[in-house]
């Protein structure tokens, strides 16, 4: 073996034997780490500085050896059967949204436009399952900025449906991954953090409303909500579990109660009302919600259905609206019976829940709360479509990978993401040196209560004891008996 | 005395993690631990050991996180897991029971051994 003779030979020898790329400058910098530690040590005990090198070099042991020793723990772990999964769940709904209106001119997608999507929406999964996940921790502003500068181009440029920005409907979707991002960005600065996280939503929540989304603006909330909760369980800004979860509580009270105030009116009452009792107003209201329920008692575990009697000398297309979109769960269950639509919420709600094991157990905060944000936001739309599918017309939500071509795009796009986060976890690494730094800067002040029995006089003692600290050291203690 | 390699290497990772039970200690700090522990006997190699800790953060014996160290750099800390403490119990009972066999060898056997 030739001789190395300076550390950074030695670690590019390392890193030659890794063959994930990814994995290089993780190894190669806690090993530059003890390198340099040793090497001082050298140093200390009177070695010359060249020669000191040269030692700690050797001490560490051949570079081939140990890079291949490492190369065979550091190896992308390869998420082919939820890929594979995904990418199934994709082709059933892309099949079923050409199928099932085949007979029909104006319903269903077309075959291009649906074998288009699925490709493009293979390529975003694929796309982001490659992607480093810690490039969005690493530029989690920009990736912000971008984010409600997108939004604000597309309430610009996008067409209007229905009054509705029809293309920031589905920039907003994204919103929730991208506001744990910020979190991630607000991490370790205090109170600052806290504030800068909570206000943060505002603008994404602007954006959602100017569309206007109903759906994307109650997910950016519900979903910033648990997220923040989230953060504040890991205490990422260093203030507290305890206070950071009040703050977050606070914060959805006051916007509660804003809500309820502003925007709690007859409409808004009228609205909810019928969404749970479609039959007070079945013409126009309660329309949607009254057809998707009569349709629902017609339908058979297996085959397809029939329409009350009185929608009998109509199609089930024509008869339920929307029935080639929003509402193709319930085209499911009446054309092809409960069984396969079961079945298919079997492997969507498997694929959910897996993810959501899987990300309680990633050892990278920002990884684990990337994964949390796709779970809960395709979570919350399948049980918002179940709802308004079954005749609770709250939202309008689109049941993921099986409603709407860019629908799709995007749903397989987040779940690339969240496979990105398991396939590159055994190199998961925190920057916690900046979060334990702030930790120590933030002034603590903490009570404590003891309780003891006095031995002598067979009665209790209650101390409390008031302890300020900075830095994590005690600056003061006042205690009283 | 030089130590024979081999004796070494089979017990290693027991000897690791047993570092790591009294307190969380970063890689340079355990090797050093370890010499001072075993007289000066023991020189475990970075090298060997940087793989064995990646190894088991793999199977979540050991976590790691990062502090600054007394020194004030940053340095990757190794902690003992539920998992691993109870996989440390499993290896030196199973450690002790290898050791006592391979005494009782040596001095002649079981039947032998109060002889």
């Amino acid at each position: 073996m030739p001789e190395r003779k300076t550390i950074q030979e030695y670690l590019e020898i390392v890193e030659e034997q890794i063959r994930w790329k990814r994995a290089r400058p993780v190894v190669s910098l806690e090993l530059q780490r003890h390198l340099e530690d040793q090497r001082d040590a050298f140093a200390e005990a009177g070695t010359v500085p060249e020669e000191a090198e040269r030692l700690a070099v050797e001490e560490m042991g051949d570079p081939v050896t140990v890079g291949t020793e490492l190369d065979r723990v550091h190896r992308p772990r390869p998420q082919w059967g939820l890929l594979a999964l995904t990418v199934l769940l994709a082709l059933c709904g892309g099949f079923l949204r050409v199928w099932l209106f085949a007979g029909s001119e104006h319903l269903g997608s077309g075959l291009a436009q649906t074998a288009l999507s699925l490709a493009l929406g293979t390529a975003c999964l694929l796309g982001a399952y490659f992607l480093d996940v810690s490039f969005l921790g690493r530029y989690g502003k920009a990736v912000y900025v971008a984010a409600i500068a997108v939004g604000l181009l597309s309430l610009w440029l996008s067409p209007r449906w229905n009054n509705v920005s029809y293309y920031t409907r589905y920039v907003a979707l994204c919103y929730p991954v991208v506001y744990a991002v910020w979190l991630y960005v607000c991490r370790g600065k205090g109170w600052k953090g806290v504030f800068l996280a909570i206000s943060g939503g505002v603008p994404l929540a602007a954006v959602c409303a100017l569309t206007p989304f109903a759906m994307g603006l109650f997910l950016l909330l519900s979903v910033g909500l648990l997220l923040l909760l989230a953060a504040a369980g890991m205490d990422w800004f260093g203030v507290g579990r305890l206070p950071t979860a009040g703050a977050a509580g606070g914060c959805a009270v006051v916007l509660s109660a804003a809500v309820f105030r502003i925007g709690w009116n007859d409409y808004f009452a009228q609205r909810v009302r019928i969404a749970f009792h479609p039959e007070l107003d079945p013409m126009r209201m309660g329309y949607q919600g009254m057809l998707n329920r009569l349709a629902l008692s017609g339908v058979k575990w297996l085959g397809e259905g029939t329409m009350p009697r009185q929608y009998v000398q109509y199609p089930y297309e024509v008869a339920v609206p929307d029935a080639d979109h929003s509402m193709i769960p319930l085209t499911i269950i009446f054309k092809l019976g409960w069984l396969p639509f079961l079945l298919l919420m079997l492997a969507l709600a498997a694929l959910l829940i897996w993810l959501l094991c899987r990300c309680l157990r990633q050892k990278s905060q920002l990884g684990r709360m990337t994964v949390l944000a796709v779970v809960l936001t395709l979570g919350f739309q399948l049980l918002f479509s179940l709802a308004i599918n079954s005749g609770v017309v709250l939202f309008s939500a689109e049941m993921p990978l099986l409603v709407g071509n860019l629908h799709t795009v995007l749903d397989m796009a987040l779940i690339g993401l969240a496979l990105s986060v398991f396939r590159g976890s055994s190199i998961a690494r925190e920057d916690g040196e900046r979060e334990r730094l702030v930790l120590r800067t933030v002034p603590r002040i903490r009570i404590a209560f003891q309780h003891e029995r006095d031995t002598q006089n067979g009665g209790c003692v209650l101390g409390i004891s008031l302890i300020f600290s900075k830095d994590e050291t005690k600056m003061m203690e006042s205690s009283s008996i | 005395m030089e130590l024979d390699k081999s004796l070494l290497s089979g017990s290693m990772t027991l000897l690791v993690m047993k570092l790591l039970e009294d307190g969380d200690k970063y890689g340079y700090q355990m090797i050093e631990e370890l010499k001072r522990r075993s007289d000066d006997t023991f020189h475990l190699k970075a090298g060997t050991l940087y793989p064995l800790l990646h190894n088991l953060e793999e199977k979540e014996l050991v976590t790691a996180y990062e502090r600054k160290a007394a020194a004030g750099k940053p340095r990757r800390y190794y902690r003992l897991t539920k998992r691993g403490a109870a996989a440390l119990v499993e290896k030196e009972t199973a450690w002790d029971t290898y050791a006592q066999a391979v005494g009782k060898v040596l001095k002649g056997g079981a039947c032998c051994a109060g002889a």
